[in-house]
């Protein structure tokens, strides 16, 4: 047999492939690899897009994972500046990596487009636990942080930020937090079951299938009001102001020049109210948590002081 | 019996089809697994149905695994975690001539792991879901001690050498932003290392850059005619005589600890590879192609694979990458794994186990003929093939990251991978370094802020006790033989 | 990336192998790695308020065993310690190795840090294809040519098919 002939299949395959090359319009950086949430909102809302028929066009979707978004965004930053169509999925977990890493990206020089969705955070404890309450919770992290470990997501992260919070607002140290990240909410649910966590703090999403199953109790969400289906108040009704949102939006290349950055905030308008869109918060059980142009740039910037400052506070940024 | 019909229906049929090609195709190239492949499949299940795009899913998830054994095997390059091991035996076997017996192992074992496994599931997953709440982060530190021990069997014949390759491997393995803190270490202002170094880019560039640098520097034209293929000899008797032990152990250990959140494939395989090698009756073929030690860690990881989808379907609770991509395909369907997907959508879940004992056996059809093929792979012209491992090695390296950063990692690992070659350091020990190291800190490190930096939690439960008594036995077992009998 | 830790960069040029009976730079390269490492832990908190073990901790038993192992290889490499190169196959550890062919095969690994971008997937291919095969002394070479370009070519169309994300296929003509 000749190796040759291998080569025979190879080619049909590729005939059979070029033949579905298509031309792209716009350009879309999901700093985040491949299957994650902020993979799931660009592919989704520019599908919704296409779907609601505001925009057609070709899109070119290009993933770069790894550190809070911060690889990709400073990819962006450098290669995209001043293009016309090109945009890139972001969230509130770059905020707090941009300052941890000391990364180069600077997110008041990107256009800001739109924030999209959020999923709020919420703190549980295990079913057969002592604290039946938020109060009783913060009661025992005020007389022992250390023995009253708490689990969550990535250092710096969302999960942190909502514990650092409600220690302030209940006037334990922030430096005395016993907050341990886990590799994934898989991880921190087990680990609050088992015993080894007092508490465990995730997104709405990744818990509330266990307080279902019986296995965890839910004491309180970041939400501004209740939420259907969450048992349990507000952190803000059990007497703690903290309110911490978990929002992914979409920000526009720098030096976008202004008649398509106009298009763009106009195009994700038009989203946000469309039925295609509604319907795919509804699949993924996303909150709606529009805020477009400039109003988000200005959030974008709110954001960047409040996070940062809360980072300095846990001794995370130095 | 529902779910059979289900799996039967001949577009189902196809879909098992398509996916375990898809599967295998792109298994083949290193670093592409099924958590990717589904990933980029994903935006289809928006135009077709839940049921069969599940069954798809699951074969490329058998099919990647196949498809990630036969490159270990022929030409040395594993791609995953999980068939690391498989190419230290198996690569060797094949440069005996035996590499259609190490194919055939690997497939038939994949095959037993895979349809006992998916039995265990079909009947037991949701008491075995419920070890993953059983395990504490000492236990899993534990854990990580026992696979530790497999650093020791594959040390080579210095144990200076092995344990610089063993403590490279540790020093890679930390680079990045930390788990816990997220402070960056050993990151010198690189932004492209603030990620770690990938495990991808180091499995590859130490077993097929350093290869082809090494064999290029020493090779002989006209060298290649005389390499004996001792025919395409199928399994003896004596093959399967001494395959079954380790298909059913690898399985035991596999299925288990793929059930576990921090479990993966690659602890199973390593351990898997471990107790093969204590256990065997011919230990001086170990280094040499010994054929339980494909067996084994062939068995263990597509078990691993199949454990993962117990928690999955039963709580909910993805449990490694591949997993959570699947949780967010039911997602997309407005679905939410969990015990409650039993009831309210029977076909599906039924279907889709079903369809794994359908995917499982159509991949044992497929790839056992084509280990003939697969074989004659190495017929094609040493500069050719060597040139072409190269080409696909720089695809899984260019495709996973697109980063310049991970091709100049490649080159200065590759090199690193020849200078191993040249002054005799056995290359395995580097990656349990690189891939038990991190787990370990995370684990250690976490048990013990939980515990308040009490070191006594680390014994703190029985299993944990248990495990660190079997890692200190697997070590320290053959010295007091030793003693004993002198 | 001048400041990789992992390249021992005296090993590029020493590819007479077995043969040379003292490679103190050996020894030397593992200290150098174990120092990088002590280096990069020294600027790390080796302590942690709960856990006891901070984020430097295990750098530095990393950065310190590959010391003690650096100067423990130097030991042996005095009292004369043996390095026999693996076998591998098409390759016996005892002959001598061919710098020329060394050297054409590690350009054909870097040839793609400065073409994969510019030049894209396939003719990056060709030209690793026709390095690796030149250096393993194919005579056809400008088959090589057509072989590597065919390889690199249908590679990039079946796995960009596939969904890999490969860049374009000529992207200095913006293909």
């Amino acid at each position: 047999m000749s190796w040759k002939k291998a080569f025979l299949p190879i080619a049909v395959l590729a005939s059979f492939a070029l033949s579905g090359a298509a031309q792209a319009q716009v350009k879309v950086m999901i700093p985040a690899n491949p299957g994650g949430g902020w993979d799931g909102t660009g592919r989704q809302a520019m599908q919704a897009m296409a779907d609601a028929g505001i925009y057609t066009g070709g899109v070119n979707f290009s993933n770069v994972g790894g550190a809070g978004g911060t690889i990709g965004l400073a990819q962006f930053q450098n290669s995209a500046a001043g293009e016309k169509d090109a945009l890139a999925v972001f969230g509130a977990i770059t905020v707090g990596a941009i300052s941890m890493n000391k990364s180069p990206v600077d997110l008041s020089k990107f256009r800001p487009v739109a924030r999209l969705t959020a999923e709020y955070d919420v703190i549980a404890v295990k079913a057969d636990s002592p604290y039946k309450t938020l109060k009783d919770f913060v009661a025992a992290l005020k007389k022992d942080p250390g023995a009253t470990a708490v689990g969550g997501g990535s250092a710096g992260g969302v999960d942190q930020i909502t514990l650092a919070r409600l220690a302030q607002e209940a006037g334990v140290k922030v430096t005395d937090l016993n907050y341990i990240p886990q590799a994934s909410g898989a991880e921190t649910v087990t680990s609050i079951v088992n015993g080894t966590f007092a508490a465990g703090i995730s997104g709405v999403s990744e818990f509330a299938q266990f307080a279902d199953q019986g296995r965890i109790r839910i004491l309180g969400i970041t939400s501004p009001e209740r939420q259907k289906g969450i048992d349990a108040p507000t952190f803000k009704e059990a007497g703690y102001n903290v309110e911490v949102a978990n929002w992914r939006g979409f920000l526009g290349a720098p030096d976008m020049p202004e008649d398509n950055y106009k298009m763009w905030v106009e195009n994700f308008k038009k989203l946000s109210e469309s039925d295609a869109w509604k319907k795919v918060l509804q699949t993924q059980g996303w909150q709606d948590y529009y805020m477009g142009g400039d109003e988000f740039g200005k959030f974008i910037a709110d954001e960047t002081t409040r996070i940062s400052g809360i980072l300095k506070d846990a001794g995370l940024v130095k | 019996m529902q779910g059979f019909g289900v799996a039967l229906q001949p577009m189902n049929l196809f879909y098992a089809l398509l996916g375990s090609v898809l599967g295998t195709a792109i298994g083949v190239l290193p670093g592409i697994g099924p958590a990717l492949t589904i990933a980029l499949l994903l935006p289809v299940t928006i135009s077709v149905a839940p049921t069969s795009a599940f069954i798809m899913f699951a074969g490329v998830l058998y099919g990647a695994m196949y498809g990630g054994s036969t490159t270990s095997i022929l030409i040395n390059t594993p791609g995953e975690a999980g068939s690391m091991m498989t190419a230290l035996e198996g690569n060797k076997m094949a440069r005996n001539g035996r590499g259609a017996a190490a194919l055939a192992t690997a497939a038939i074992g994949s095959f037993i792991a895979g349809t006992i496994a998916t039995i265990l599931l079909t009947f037991a997953a949701p008491t075995i879901a419920e070890i993953a709440f059983v395990f504490k982060p000492s236990d899993y530190f534990a854990l990580t001690v026992v696979a530790f021990t497999s650093a020791a069997v594959v040390m080579g014949s210095s144990r200076v050498r092995g344990f610089i390759s063993l403590f490279v491997g540790l020093a890679l393995g930390v680079v990045g932003i930390d788990k816990m803190t997220g402070a960056p270490r050993l990151v010198f202002g690189r932004p492209e290392l603030l990620d770690g170094i990938d495990l991808t880019v180091v499995l590859v560039s130490l077993f097929a850059v350093g290869e082809i640098l090494f064999v290029a520097s020493r090779f002989r034209p006209g060298h290649d005619e005389i390499i004996p293929i001792k025919g395409f000899a199928f399994m003896t008797r004596e093959d399967w005589k001494r395959s079954w032990g380790p298909w059913l152990r690898g399985t035991a250990l596999g299925f288990p600890i793929g059930a576990l959140p921090a479990g993966g494939s690659e602890i199973p395989t390593m351990l898997s590879y471990t107790i093969e090698r204590k256990l065997t009756k011919y230990k001086d073929e170990f280094g040499k192609g010994a054929i339980e030690g494909v067996a084994g860690p062939e068995a263990a990881n597509n078990a691993a694979a199949a454990g993962i989808l117990v928690p999955l379907l039963t709580l909910g609770l993805p449990t490694s990458a591949t997993a959570a991509v699947l949780l967010a395909a039911f997602q997309n369907y407005g679905l939410q794994p969990g015990p409650f997907l039993f009831t309210s959508n029977p076909d599906l879940i039924w279907g889709l186990i079903a369809s794994l004992y359908v995917g499982n056996f159509m991949l044992l059809v497929l790839n056992l003929p084509l280990v003939g093929v697969w074989v004659r792979l190495l017929l094609i012209p040493r500069p050719q093939l060597y040139a072409g491992i190269l080409i696909f090695a720089m695809i899984g390296i260019w495709g996973i990251s697109g980063q310049v950063a991970d091709l100049v990692i490649m080159v200065a690992i590759g090199i690193m991978g020849y200078v191993m070659r040249v002054y005799d350091f056995p290359i395995a020990p580097v990656l349990i370094g690189l891939i038990l190291g991190p787990m370990a800190e995370v684990q250690l490190r976490t048990a013990l802020a939980a515990g308040q930096g009490n070191p006594a939690v680390l014994i703190g439960t029985p299993l944990s006790t248990v495990l660190l008594i079997v890692a200190a036995l697997f070590l320290l077992a053959p010295l007091l033989l030793r003693r004993l009998a002198k | 990336m001048s400041n990789n830790p992992e390249i021992p960069l005296e090993g590029t040029g020493s590819g007479d192998g077995g043969a040379a009976p003292r490679p103190w730079w050996l020894g030397g390269a593992v200290i150098a790695l174990g120092c990088v490492c002590l280096y990069g832990s020294a600027q790390l908190p080796q302590g942690a308020r709960y856990a006891a073990i901070g984020p430097g901790m295990f750098v530095t038993v990393a950065g310190g065993g590959l010391v003690v192992l650096g100067i423990a290889l130097l030991v042996q490499i005095a009292r004369g310690e043996k390095f026999e190169p693996q076998d591998a196959e098409d390759a016996s550890g005892h002959e001598k190795a061919n710098p020329v062919a060394l050297v054409t095969a590690l350009a054909a690994a870097i040839v793609p840090i400065f073409t994969m971008k510019p030049l894209g997937l396939p003719i990056t291919a060709m030209l690793s294809f026709v390095l690796v095969a030149r250096a393993f002394q194919s005579e056809k070479m400008w088959l090589d040519f057509v072989y590597g370009a065919l390889l690199g070519a249908a590679s990039w169309l079946l796995f960009t098919r596939l969904g890999l994300q490969l860049g374009g296929f000529l992207p200095i003509a913006a293909i």
